[in-house]
């Protein structure tokens, strides 16, 4: 398993390497007077990333990343919290702008914590608001950013 | 040196400002809160409060950012010292010490220690941030594109491969800041590159948006994996913060030593207050005249071994924002997010800065000696409410911290498709930090990448494409070197027994 990781993100970092080296080669560019145009740093990330991408699959083939160490972190445990994290994102990304920044705050801050295992769902759902309408008043009223609103200024 | 005293002056007329004065102590307080509190650092706080300089002026949005830079450094002891738990890796140092004494009954001085000594560094490291910044200003204006693409280049390498435990990781960190930098018009020739036809893309990939993905997200979505209940470490009770007669003895040397350390380390670009921390730590307990004290020996705790590091890493901040200012070279992921900061003011840090923002400069230079004083006044008599915050459950800290994040990712662009990338972006995050890639170095890499691009340009340009430029020019020259001697860094200590790790 770890090891499979290991590999996967190493063909990652060489896949995104693939795709600059790509990229850099269909850009025209005039090289001018520097003797190099728009599309010369763009091959020099690639064939970094592709060094460093190379690199990092010979650690994972022989023996692992070096100087990492497993013991040293936590074994993944809670799928279900990261989902509920997850969920709270995305819902806030699909509503912020149908139902105002408010609602859609709250509903995040809800989730978030239903995540890290709170149970206490309508309590933090009032403390979610309690926190975020000062916020989004400091933010709109006074600091005029502009957030999803669903009535006026206050809401 | 008349010269520079008037403009202290001026800057002061500046930073005392109700206004200003205001911004500074809300920049310390919440620099104070976020050092305290884990799981959040400066440079995620630095990237969320960026949509504030749409409106605030420029002097009081940058005081109040560097407030946070700075008061995080200070807020740092007091989680190390009564829980155990370092809020920032640079306070790792402290932890060992401080939670000894705190153990031992001896929270209150180690506390005292740990604020007085990041008041007495933070405070000569401003003073020396305003004796050495105007001339190093003055010697960057001889520099030229060589000059600086060189000392880029120097500064990305340093922070790659000082912060975390692999340079290879590092490296691949730093490549892929590189990559994202390079999304976007090109910015000599206009040549848009990698936007994949998708027009939001020509302006380039939001960094706020990467640093608030990788720092909040990444974080949330790795503590509720691997770690959902938290440690519970116990709290070690707060007691007087009276330092005895001997405790004030002990601390003087250390907090000296510790500047003296802690601010050249910060103003080379070297990445981070890690090493000099620990650079500190031993010292003081090579020098120290109690040795049986440190925890090491199963000692009580020593309090230079607090006083010394917290010293140190003051200094540090304080010394990272002499190449920040007159070079316009961030050595952390903060620093990185603060030259964002400016630029969202058109501003360019740099060696013009003293001479075309004088005021703006000065007032902020100025105005670091008065959070200074607020910082001291913020952490000694007020420490015990600071504690409190430790008491809020970790599942509404989270939630909190996901919030705030939200505003500051979706209130630049207001674009819900922002915070979609934002979560893909944090879960990235995650795959990093489980297999130990550092992050700051992408976020440097993203800043510094386009930066160096157009120098290397310019400076290719005026030698008429000579490669050997880089080379020729003495300053050039000892930059490159430099940039090669620091790649063995790493090795040397890892063979001396220090494990690095990430800061912010």
């Amino acid at each position: 398993m770890q090891k499979r990781w290991q590999i996967g993100i190493a063909l990652f970092v060489l896949m995104l390497a693939t795709v600059f080296a790509v990229g850099a080669s269909q850009l025209q560019s005039d090289a001018g007077y520097a003797g190099i145009g728009a599309a010369f740093v763009p091959a020099v990330v690639s064939i970094f990333l592709g060094l460093v991408g190379a690199l990092l699959m010979w650690q994972a083939l022989s023996g692992g990343y070096r100087n990492f160490s497993d013991a040293l972190i936590g074994v993944a445990s809670d799928n279900r919290g990261a989902l509920w994290v997850t969920a709270g994102i995305l819902l806030m990304a699909a509503l912020i702008t149908k139902v105002g920044f408010v609602l859609g705050a709250t509903l995040l801050f809800t989730c978030v914590a239903r995540g890290f295992g709170s149970k206490t769902w309508l309590r933090d759902a009032i403390t979610g608001a309690a926190l975020v309408l000062p916020v989004f008043w400091l933010f709109t009223l006074v600091l005029d950013v502009n957030l999803p609103r669903l009535f006026n200024d206050w809401l | 040196m008349i010269d520079t005293w008037n403009l202290l002056l001026g800057g002061f007329a500046t930073a005392l400002q109700p206004m200003n004065l205001m911004w500074a102590f809300i920049g310390c307080a919440l620099g104070t809160a976020i050092g305290v509190l884990p799981g959040i650092g400066p440079a995620l706080t630095v990237a969320m409060l960026l949509p504030v300089t749409a409106k605030v002026d420029p002097a009081g949005a940058l005081i109040m950012l560097c407030g946070v830079y700075y008061g995080a450094a200070y807020g740092g002891s007091t989680t190390s010292i009564l829980m155990n738990t370092p809020g920032e890796s640079s306070s790792i140092m402290t932890a060992l010490e401080g939670n000894t004494m705190a153990k031992n009954g001896r929270a209150g001085p180690a506390l005292a220690t740990a604020a007085i000594g990041s008041f007495i560094a933070g405070t000569i490291g401003v003073i020396l941030l305003t004796l050495f910044a105007p001339l190093v200003a003055d010697l960057a204006l001889k520099f030229g594109p060589a000059e600086f693409f060189s000392l880029m280049v120097l500064a990305f390498v340093t922070v790659s491969s000082v912060l975390g435990a692999s340079m290879l990781r590092g490296m691949v960190s730093l490549a892929m800041g590189l990559a994202i930098g390079l999304v976007g018009m090109d910015s000599i020739a206009g040549i848009p590159r990698y936007t994949a036809g998708v027009p939001e893309l020509i302006d380039g990939i939001e960094f706020v948006l990467v640093a608030v993905g990788l720092f909040a997200v990444g974080e949330a979505l790795y503590s509720v994996l691997y770690d959902p209940k938290g440690e519970n470490a116990k709290r070690n009770k707060l007691t007087s913060i009276m330092m005895t007669k001997e405790d004030w003895k002990r601390s003087w040397p250390a907090w000296l030593r510790g500047t003296a350390i802690g601010f050249p380390f910060g103003s080379v670009p070297a990445g981070g207050a890690e090493i000099p921390t620990f650079l500190s730590y031993s010292a003081e307990r090579k020098l120290s005249k109690y040795p049986k004290e440190f925890s090491g020996e199963g000692g009580k705790g020593a309090i230079e071994g607090v006083a010394g590091p917290e010293a140190a890493n003051n200094a540090t901040a304080a010394g990272a924002l002499v190449p920040l200012l007159t070079l316009g070279i961030p050595t952390s992921a903060t620093a990185a997010i603060l030259i964002a900061a400016f630029q969202n003011y058109n501003i360019q840090p740099g060696p013009l800065l003293f001479q075309t923002s004088g005021p703006l400069v000065w007032g902020l230079i100025a105005s670091l000696y008065i959070g200074n004083v607020m910082l001291l006044v913020l952490n000694l008599p007020l420490v015990g409410l600071w504690a409190r915050l430790l008491t809020i459950p970790k599942p509404q800290l989270y939630a909190g911290i996901l919030v705030f994040a939200t505003i500051g990712v979706y209130g630049m662009r207001q674009s819900a498709f922002d915070l979609v990338l934002m979560y893909v972006v944090g879960v990235i995050g995650v795959v990093m930090r489980r297999f130990d890639f550092p992050v700051a170095p992408v976020i440097v890499g993203m800043i510094l990448g386009p930066m160096s691009e157009k120098q290397l340009r310019n400076a290719l340009s005026i030698a008429q494409g000579d490669w050997l430029i880089f080379f020729k020019q003495p300053i050039a020259c000892t930059f490159m070197v430099a940039t090669i001697a620091v790649m063995f860094v790493p090795i040397i200590l890892r063979k001396r027994g220090v494990r690095l790790a990430e800061d912010d």
